[in-house]
Order: structure tokens, then sequence, then C-alpha cells
């Protein structure tokens, strides 16, 4: 009995204490003098690790100030944003995709940055990269990218497909029951089935897109039906592809080779690397019957400025993004990450030219189409999301499933802008 | 000081419950109030900062909206999903807790690490693991059914049913181990004496189930439930990695998946609010209701 | 006799059965997680059965503590989660005690308000919790998040102590009060002692509200010297590309303490000092 009143006195004790050494610890940020730029983020480690090592060069150049990198994921960066920003904080530098740039834009969280940096400086750049919203320059990148690309693994694929065709003959040529109990174990091809940004490639292919110039959704076409037609081929008829598959299973197939070929983004490459895996990367095929090359989405990754940025710091973001943006340090991203660099110098030089997964990314932006800014577009994630998992699982046709995604993205766009 | 007892005695009372209230009003009260008048608001992407008070016109979309999922259908199935996992937590529980309560089992202790070791993991990752299990051709779900037992394996992920099934069965699994302790801790509150006398009377296992533990285990037990069963209404998380937002089709979907995704991927800000407050008197009802009728509020003494 | 001590063997042997089935079914999902945190490359999955991946090595492990922040934020989740266990086990039994005993104005109010604070779906409360946290200045300090977590976590701990506090008879009170104790002892030495139970899974409880919540700190603490635990593991995790290695492995590290928190405490949740020997 005495023992546990000891331990509620302890604990009580504990209490005023820790609520004592609270307001220390609150304050124990550091409170050196120098000037705190913060920037969020959601790239991983490997890009996480060479951003540091630039930021830590800047410091050494600029002791007077102090940056610091926060990941954070996606859907939070975008959210948790939002929330700082209007309660007039957040970081001072919000970096990610280019499509983050149309709901910043209209809850006026981001600056313009046409005014900042002069006509000369962003010459230099890649006009991709330089993401301009209702007349105003809200983001420079530094990389462009983030596309899909077909990636094969050299050992099982010694040539990659240029065309749908080509595709199927190799696919149908890998798959196999390796171990005799009836069912394949040895893919062809594989993806992740459940995001429609992965769908997209099959909707260009077939000569489709998500919406026109003035943002209205156009998913109700022959480019999805065909395109799901074809999905559901590739699976059925051809059966190259396995049955389910989510990113993380398309991912642990392709890395045990199970699967010989891979639709995935530029950000894989270097983990299939680490993996082991002698891999190439291929522009994704064209569909013959169309002509059509299978184009992914394209986007720049750059900064933005928050609109909260305090007048003091607002000198040193700026020459943050400077460096940041160098040719040295797209350079240095570019040997390690095989990202497409920005800044046309790099973009031209022997390193990016000399490079075969490189060449063969810059193909693929080339066959690409650029994802628009405007908040719309995640209404259309949402609406083709559905259809298209249901038309694999083989509960409606594609042209039902074209049409209710085409009725629920403009639904949705409608409650968005009410 | 020469304070009258009946002063004392406030002042006592006063200071074993203020401070909880302090912080909980604190917390509490100004995102509260916040949300009420978000809720009569038209605050989203093109109202964010020019946002104004439009009355109950957000309500009337909660109600009224056309949705893909169907409101009424996601509603059913969030009562569902509520009900069964509950249940479940606390059948599961309290059973095990009983089983683990007698004193010829050895190795107690073992045992209870491993049962609260579904509580003690990290969610997201045995979240994922769990959507790992039920995949259709390498989870190991469908492994054993095929290779142990012989029969077809199920389509987990990729039928409306199927899917329901596997976010209810991930979650009976995260929440039996909290019901099992609580569970264990009420079972010390039974004097032992009690059973004694019902073994001399003869009663059989079952009576005494009936008769002594339930009863006694109730104003320990009834807090747990009635939280347990917010928290459940409430709980996106487990749906949402399991089914990896909704899938298939958007069929596997709660109550507040429509809040999280009015706020945070189509910004309508006032909508989610409008349908926070429906949610929440929703559960306020529940409450009442079921407090009244398990008398929770009552002391058993008295 | 006979029959009732065989009755008692089958009745036994069906026990462990039982824990036995649930032991496995417990443990297999977790096992996952170890397994995942063995194998090389990030593989979150795996398409076999195997219970020993391939090539497995601790090479994780080890990598959490050296080339990770690791174990500052074992550390700051550590205090964190004590102190709000410190807070929601004093407050909790006070408050508990109060409702449980007494009546006073707005008792009923009181505890149904409690469950209110529960009922609001989280996503709707960030925006204003943020906006007056930063009115409060407490955003990237610990007191905004231990005042967060003590809130979440304190309905629950008030209404268990409350039902336990009901189970207990006041006659063992009236009889200390005629022995002649204090109030102050009364509650000390003779409830709480009894509700042991009841602390147990308020202080398990408060710990397990800090130690994995994840949502609420993201928002707060801005600054990766001040991050728990939670906010660690999730750098692990991006969208595409996660390290599901070192997520894996720091899991099963996370899991530890909380076991090990439960199994030491468990010793006054099921103990034979309490009620059941004391009552009647």
């Amino acid at each position: 009995m005495k023992y546990l009143r000891q331990g509620l006195v302890f604990m009580l004790v504990a209490v005023v204490a820790a609520a004592a050494a609270i307001p220390w610890t609150g304050c124990h940020r550091r409170d050196d003098g120098r000037i705190r730029i913060t920037m969020w983020h959601q790239d991983r480690i490997d890009v996480r690790l060479i951003l540091q090592r630039q930021l830590d060069r800047f410091m050494q150049l600029h002791p007077e100030v102090r940056v610091e990198q926060l990941f954070k994921e996606t859907e939070e960066l975008r959210s948790g944003f939002i929330i700082a920003a209007l309660a007039g904080q957040g970081p001072e530098i919000v970096y990610g995709p280019s499509d983050q740039v149309g709901p910043f834009e209209i809850m006026q969280i981001i600056t313009p940055l046409e005014g900042i940096f002069e006509k000369e400086w962003l010459a230099q750049y890649d006009p991709r990269g330089l993401t301009w919203y209702k007349d105003h320059l809200y983001q420079v990148a530094d990389k462009l990218g983030n596309h899909l690309t077909l990636v094969y693994n050299k050992k099982l694929v010694p040539v990659p497909p240029t065309t749908d065709e080509e595709l199927v003959k190799i696919g149908k040529r890998l798959t196999a029951d390796l171990n005799g109990d009836g069912k394949p174990d040895r893919y062809g091809l594989t993806w992740n089935y459940t995001e429609p940004f992965f769908f997209i490639p099959f909707m260009t292919g077939f000569g489709g897109w998500i919406m026109d110039d003035q943002g209205n959704p156009t998913l109700n076409g022959r480019g999805t039906i065909d395109g799901l037609g074809f999905v559901k081929q590739l699976r059925d008829v051809h059966r190259i592809i396995p049955n389910e598959a989510d990113y993380n299973v398309a991912d642990i197939l392709f890395k045990d080779g199970n699967a010989g070929m891979i639709i995935n983004g530029d950000w894989s490459w270097a983990g299939y690397k680490n993996a082991g895996l002698d891999i190439g990367v291929a522009p994704l095929p064209k569909i013959t019957s169309t002509g059509l090359w299978c184009e992914p989405m394209v986007s720049p990754k750059g900064f933005s400025m928050n609109v909260n940025i305090a007048p003091e710091k607002r000198q040193w973001v700026i020459e943050l993004i400077r460096y940041l943006m160098s040719p040295e340090n797209q350079l240095e991203s570019t040997k390690e990450l095989f990202t497409m660099p920005t800044h046309m110098a790099v973009q031209q030089g022997d390193f990016v030219q000399g490079n075969e997964i490189l060449r063969n990314s810059a193909l693929q932006i080339a066959h690409g189409r650029t994802m628009p800014v405007v908040p719309e577009v995640r209404a259309i994630w949402d609406a083709m999301r559905p259809g298209y998992q249901a038309v694999l699982a083989g509960r409606v046709s594609a042209e039902q499933a074209a049409a209710e995604m085409q009725a629920m993205a403009l639904r949705r766009i409608k409650e968005m802008n009410e | 000081m020469n304070l009258s007892p009946r002063t004392r005695h406030r002042l006592y009372l006063f200071f074993l419950v203020a401070p909880t209230f302090v912080i909980l009003f604190g917390v509490v009260i100004y995102p509260f109030f916040y949300n009420v008048i978000l809720s009569l608001s038209n605050m989203s992407l093109r109202h964010i900062r020019d946002w104004q008070i439009i009355g109950f016109g957000q309500y009337v979309k909660v109600f009224t909206e056309p949705s893909q999922p169907d409101f009424y259908m996601v509603f059913g199935k969030t009562i569902i999903w509520t009900v069964v996992n509950v249940v479940c937590h606390v059948v599961i529980g309290v059973f095990l807790a009983l089983v683990l309560n007698q004193k010829e089992i050895k190795g107690k202790w073992l045992f209870r690490a491993i049962l609260v070791l579904p509580w003690a993991v990290p969610q997201l990752i045995v979240a994922l693991t769990w959507r790992g299990m039920f995949n259709y051709e390498y989870g190991s779900i469908n492994l054993m059914l095929t290779q142990w037992l012989g029969v077809e394996g199920v389509q987990w992920l990729r039928q409306p049913l199927e899917a329901f099934i596997a976010v209810i069965v991930t979650n009976v699994w995260l929440g039996f181990p909290f019901m099992m302790v609580i569970a264990l801790g009420a079972l010390q509150s039974i004097p032992h004496d009690l059973y004694e006398a019902a073994d001399i009377d003869g009663a059989r296992w079952y009576h005494k189930l009936w008769h002594i533990t339930v009863p006694l285990i109730r104003p320990v037990m009834v807090p747990a439930i009635t939280l347990g069963t917010i928290w459940t209404f409430n709980n996106l998380n487990i749906v949402w990695l399991v089914s990896n937002a909704g899938e298939p089709s958007d069929q596997t979907h709660l109550l507040v998946s429509f809040v999280y995704k009015a706020a945070f991927n189509f910004y309508r800000y006032g909508y989610g609010a409008a349908l926070s407050m429906v949610i929440f008197a929703i559960l306020l009802v529940f409450s009442l209701s079921f407090m009244r009728r398990s008398k929770a509020t009552d002391n058993v003494y008295s | 006799m006979v029959r009732s001590r065989t009755a008692t063997t089958i009745r036994v042997a069906a026990s462990y059965v039982v824990l036995i089935v649930f032991a496995v079914i417990a443990l297999y999902p977790v096992w996952q997680i170890v397994n995942i945190s063995l194998r090389p490359a990030d593989r979150l999955l795996s398409t076999s059965l195997e219970l020993i991946p391939d090539q497995a090595s601790f090479r994780n492990y080890v990598d959490l503590f050296t080339e990770r922040p690791f174990f500052t934020w074992l550390l700051n989740s550590t205090f964190v989660a004590l102190v709000v266990t410190a807070t929601g086990v004093a407050l909790a039994s006070m408050a508990g005690y109060a409702f449980s005993r007494y009546s006073f104005i707005g008792k009923k109010f009181g505890l149904l308000s409690l469950l209110v604070t529960q009922m609001f779906p989280a996503t709707m409360l960030l925006l204003p919790m943020y906006i007056m946290l930063v009115q409060l200045h407490l955003i990237n300090t610990y007191i905004g998040i231990v005042v967060m977590y003590s809130a979440t976590a304190l309905p629950f701990c008030i209404w268990q102590m409350k039902g336990y506090y009901d189970t207990i008879p006041p006659s063992l009170e009236e009889a200390g009060r005629i022995d002649g104790a204090s109030q102050s002892q009364i509650f000390f030495r003779i409830i709480l002692p009894l509700a042991a139970p009841a602390l147990v899974i308020t202080a398990l409880f408060s710990f397990m509200a800090s130690w994995t919540e994840y949502v609420v700190a993201a928002q707060i603490l801005q600054d990766t010297e001040l991050w728990t635990l939670p906010l660690g593991l999730k750098s692990f995790e991006s969208n595409m590309g996660s390290e599901w290695g070192l997520y894996g492995a720091a899991s099963v590290i996370v899991t530890i303490p909380v076991v090990v928190l439960f199994l030491s405490l468990s010793r006054w949740l099921v103990s034979g000092l309490t009620l059941g020997s004391v009552k009647g």
C-alpha cells in the first residue's frame, strides 16, 4: 500500500516538475540569432541526403542563415501547408510537383515570382520547368519529370519493346508457370493498377486526355474506353500481367525478378539499382493501331514561396532558391538520382547526353504530357479511380465506366468550385 | 483559515475536477465553436479567405447532395462496421481475459505479452501488412487457403463485400487486446467469495458468468464500450490503409472518409464541418441513450 | 470429485488451446513485420509463406541507430509519453473520484462533456487547433503536444477510473472515517490501492495515446530535433519508395517498450491485493 502511495506522490511531483520543465524545453529550439529558413518537401531519403549536403554548403557560405528541411508526405504537405499558411505561418519554401500551384494560388498562400527573379536568370531554364498560372510565375523547378517509363530487367528483357505488339510478344515469352502449380509465377509486365495516374499512358496511347484547355473533363471518350479495353486484354487475353497488383505488389514482383518489366516513375530507378537489378529504362511503347505513343504525365518539381515570409528573411530565401537551382547543384542531383535537370546547359551537357538512362528519360519526357496545374485535376483522379477499379474487377464495361467517370468528374468539379 | 465544512468540501471537489476541465475546455472549446461557425459558412477552395455565414445550406447538402458512394449506404456501412467491431472486440477481449484469469494457467505472462502485441505495434505498417496478406495471388491468407485447405482463393480486395470483411478482420485483430486489458482489470473487482458461494449453491459456469461476472464488470466495461464505439465510428486509418483509400471503387468507406476527402482533397471546409457536426450529433444521441440504458452515470452502490 | 477433476483438466486443456490459437493469430502479422525488418532492399511484401526471409540481416537495426537520429526520437518520445502518463494518472484518478463519489451541480453534464470531446472527427479540429496553438505560441513546443495528448487521453481515463471507483463499496471509506482518517488519507490509503488495476489501465492508455500519435504531432512539432517516434517512422515512408526495412525495424523496437510496460504493470493489473480479497 505504502508503495503505491509513494508512487502516486512521485507521479504528482513528476507532473509538477514536468510542467515546470516544459517551458524550458519549449524554448529549447536554438535561438542563436541566425536567420531561420524552413523548406518543406516530399522527397525520399536519397534526395534528402543530397539536399542536406547542398544546404550545408549554403550555410557555410552564409553562416548567418540556418536552413532546415522537413519531409512531409504528399497529402500532408499540402494540407499542412494550407493550414499553417492560413494561420499566417508555415515554411518559407514549399517544394513539390507543379500541381500544388493551382490550389495554393487560389488560396493566395504563395507569392508570384516573376518580379523576384530577373528575366535573364529565368531564361537559363527549360520553360517547362517554370510554372505559370493565371499570368504569374509561381514555381521554379530544378527537376523535370516525375514521369512513368518502362523499366525492364535486362536479364529477362535484353531489348525493350517499342510497340504494343512487341510488348505482348515479349510478355508472352516471359510469363511462365515455373513451379508447376498451374498458375503463372512470372509475368511479362506489371504496374500499380489501383491508381489512375498509371492508367494515363494507355489513355493517351488511344488518343484520350483528361481535360480540354478550359479545364473541362474529357473522360468519356475513345481514349478511356480503348485504353481500358487494352489493359483488360493484357490481363485476360494475353495474360502477361498479374491479376491484382497495387504499388507494393508490383514493386516486389519486379524486385524479385518475377516480372520482366514494370511501369514506374523516375523515383523508382535508384531503388531498383540498389536492390541489385540490372535495369534499363525505355519510353513506353507505341500503340500500333493508333500510331500514338503511350504518353505519361510529366510535371516539374520546384520551389514556391510562402506569402507569409518575414521581410528580413525574404532576401535569404531568394538567395537560397538561386543557389539550389544552380547548374552545379542540379548536376550533382542528376548524377546520383538520374533526374532530369531544368538548367539548359546541364540538360545539354555531357553527362545527361552520355547517360543511357537519362537519354531514354529525355525521350520519354519528349513523349509526355504536362500535368495541368488547375485544382480540378484532383477531382479527375478521384472520379477515375472507382471506374478504373470496377472495370479491372469485371463489374462494369469500359463504356459504362468512362461515362461514370465523366459524370462524377463534372459533379466533383462543381462541388469543388461552389 | 477558518472555512465552513461546506466550503471545504467545495474546494476539495474543485481541486479534484478543475485541472482536468481547464485542459479539456482549453483544448476543445475553441475548435468546437470554430467548427460550428464553419459549418454555417461557405468556406471552400474559392472562398477560403472571404468566407461568410450562409446558414444551413451545408447541412442540406450533407443529406441531399448526390454522392458516390451514396451517403446513406456509407452511413449504413459505418454502423455495421462499428457494431461488428465493438461486439467482436468486447466478446473476444472478455473471453480471453476470463481464460487468462484462471489460476491453473501457467505462463500467463507470456500469453499476456503476445496477446497485447496487436495493440502495441505501430498501426500503419501492420495495416499494410494485412493488406499484403489479403492479396489475391501472393497474400498469405489465400496461400494458406489454397495450399493447406485446398479451397479457391478469395478476391479479398477486389469485391466490395470481401473488402469490407477484410477491413473488419484487420480492425478486430487490432482492437481486441485493448478490451482484454480492460476486462482483466475489471475482473479484479469481483470478490472471490461470490463465486465460492455460487459453487456451494451448485451454480453452472454460465450462471456464474451471467449473474456474477457480467454485472460486476459492467461499471468498468461500459465506459470502454461507449468510447470504443465512438472511436470505431470515427476510425478512418485502418479502413483507409487496408482498402487503399476505398478500394474497390470507393465501396469501402466510412462517414469520416467523406469528411477527410471534403477537407483535404477538395478543400470544402464548410461542408466538412457540417458533416462533422452531423457525425457528432449521431454519436451524441447514441451515447446518451446507451448511457441511460446502461446507467453508467450512476454509482452501483447508490 | 473425480468427475470435477476431469472437468478441470478438460477446461485447462481447452484454455491452452484457445490461448495458443489466439497467440498465433496475434503473432503472425507481427512476425511479418519482424520479417520486413530483416529483409534486404525494402521489401514490404513477400510472395511466399517463408518464416525467415532469404538473406536475412540485422542491417536495418544497426542503420537505425547509426545512420538515423532514432535514439533522439526514442528519448523525445519517452519524455513526452512519461509526462502524459503522469498527467493522465494524476488528473484522472482525482477527477474520476469526484465523479464517482460526490454529487454536484453539473456532474452529469461534466461526464457527458468528456465524451463530447471524443466525438468530433479529428480531421476538422486540425485547422482551429493550429490557429489556437499559434496564438498561444505553443507550436514547436512539448507543452503544446503534452496538453493536446492529455486532452485526448483524459476522457477515457476519467470514465474508466470512475467506473472502477464505482465498484468499491463506500462502506470501506466510512470505516476509515470512523477510524479517524482524513479525506486525503482515505483517498491515498484505501481507495487508490484498491483501484490499482484501473490506474494501470489509465497509465497504459495515456502512454499509448502519445507513443503512437502522429497527426497532431506532425502539426505541432516542426523541428526535427523535437521529433517523436511516430514522426520519425513516418519519415521512412514516402509516397513512392518507402524504406520499409527501416520502418519494420523501428516498428519492432517501438513495440518492445509497450510490451515491457504492460508486463511490468501487469502485477498491479491482476494482483490479488485488490478488491477481490478485501471487499465483502
